[in-house]
């Protein structure tokens, strides 16, 4: 695959990149930052696109563009889409002022020293790189999947206990006792609140779309062998199909479906998966996460058994992913009351 | 079918002029949503449908990008009804004709 060096579009993304992030940033109502900052991360999506980092494009489109702001969303449906000023002198603002020009005066600076992007003789481009293009491992022509999973296998899985630990986080700090919160203050419980658009068309537009959106989501995962795509891309389609069933039906129906305790047990369940595997190569006497050794439990040789082992554990992170999407959403778009909301 | 491409482009990009000048002249909410409903989805559409015309390489792609087409043709006019009807019930007042 060849990409095109077209520097005037490269020019005009990243200037758009940075009025994005100046609107974002000056605009009053919160709702508005919200979508000018989705509008952002397609921006920076693109451009990864450019520069050939297809994968990364992918997870940005996804994630940036498309699940967080929803999440946005949903925290100011439960808060306020008004920013009141904050208190603050000149002299705080001097001081804010003077550290970011500081700041950015040092990054900048940084930035010379990187080699320029694509150069041959970088350090990256000269060892690292032809090491993986050479060995990538068979059965897995996509570079990105078998660096990711293999080569820095450590690195996926403690990506994806990242994704975990803010799930329970969240779930920790805004859910709360219902009964609990009723005997205290029944007033803000039984608050009527606007209820969101119950439109025919958007269920069924909607409920038509979810299955392909799923079957695409499942594709992304068990393809990202060969094409761009992944767990993290593939949760993140699949965390935001049930997002939409949330939104367009309410989320009520979605919690008929997954219950809060299923959910929390299946987001533990995808990173136990991927532990689990690191755990079994260690009993068939080899290091942790050392697909090859596999290849005993596992149908085919030992090159098919690291293709395996790679797709169980991008399956753990895709159902991690995918549920700590839903988990979030759900606590963010019901107060962490998980009866209604968005 | 190089040719029939580069027509069906150049002509979604007239559309999507159509409604970029629409989103920022017409007076009101609900004339701007139509404007940005129509002309986005018959432009993407256009677009896509060149791209099937100048892609050299295999049926398997062409049929790709008629799943978008189909994806956008669906949800993109289904978004527009969305914000419309959000901002009919937040109570946006329609532009009339005597109205100044």
């Amino acid at each position: 695959m060849s990409t095109l060096p077209i520097w005037q579009f490269d020019v005009l993304l990243l200037v758009l990149v940075v009025v994005f992030a100046v609107v974002a940033l000056s605009i009053r109502n919160l709702m508005g930052a919200a979508v000018v900052f989705g509008a952002y991360s397609f921006m920076m999506c693109l451009i990864w696109a450019g520069m050939g980092a297809v994968d990364v494009a992918f997870t940005e489109a996804a994630v940036g563009a498309g699940v967080s702001t929803v999440f946005v969303v949903s925290t100011l449906y439960n808060t306020s889409a008004t920013m009141r000023s904050r208190p603050g002198g000149l002299a705080f603002k001097l001081f804010i002022g003077v550290v970011v020009t500081l700041a950015g005066a040092f990054l900048l600076s940084a930035l010379s020293d990187f080699p320029k992007w694509g150069a041959t003789d970088s350090p990256v481009n000269a060892t690292v790189t032809p090491y993986y293009i050479l060995n990538t491992i068979p059965h897995v022509p996509n570079v990105v999947t078998s660096v990711l999973a293999d080569y820095r296998g450590f690195d996926t899985l403690l990506e994806t206990t990242v994704i975990f630990i803010a799930c329970i986080a969240i779930y920790s700090i805004l859910r709360v006792d219902k009964a609990k919160l009723e005997a205290d203050e029944p007033a803000i419980v039984a608050a009527p609140r606007y209820d969101p658009s119950d439109s025919l068309i958007v269920r069924q537009a909607s409920r038509f779309m979810v299955p392909f959106m799923q079957l695409f989501a499942l594709y992304v995962i068990a393809h990202g062998h060969y094409s761009p795509g992944g767990g993290f891309q593939g949760g993140v389609i699949l965390g935001a199909s049930l997002i939409l069933l949330a939104i367009s039906f309410d989320l009520k129906s979605l919690l008929r479906q997954w219950s809060e305790k299923t959910l929390m047990l299946l987001v533990a369940t995808g990173v136990f998966l991927y532990a689990a595997v690191g755990l079994a190569c260690m009993f068939m006497g080899g290091d942790y996460l050392n697909y090859v050794l596999l290849d005993s439990i596992l149908p085919g040789e030992k090159d098919m058994a690291r293709s395996h082992g790679i797709l169980l554990v991008e399956i753990g992170v895709g159902i991690t992913v995918m549920f700590s999407m839903i988990a979030i959403h759900i606590n963010l778009a019901s107060n962490g009351r998980f009866d209604r909301g968005l | 079918m190089d040719f029939l491409g580069y027509t069906l482009i150049s002509s979604g990009l007239v559309f999507f002029l159509g409604t970029t000048i629409g989103l920022l002249r017409f007076p009101d909410f609900y004339t701007r949503m139509h404007a940005a409903g129509k002309g986005d989805t018959l432009s993407t559409v256009m677009i896509l449908i060149g791209c099937i015309c100048l892609v050299p390489w295999g049926l398997l792609l062409a049929l790709k990008i008629l799943l978008i087409i189909n994806f956008i043709f669906i949800g993109s006019p289904t978004a527009t009804h969305a914000m419309m009807d959000a901002g009919n019930k937040a109570g946006a007042t329609p532009w009339r004709k005597d109205s100044k």
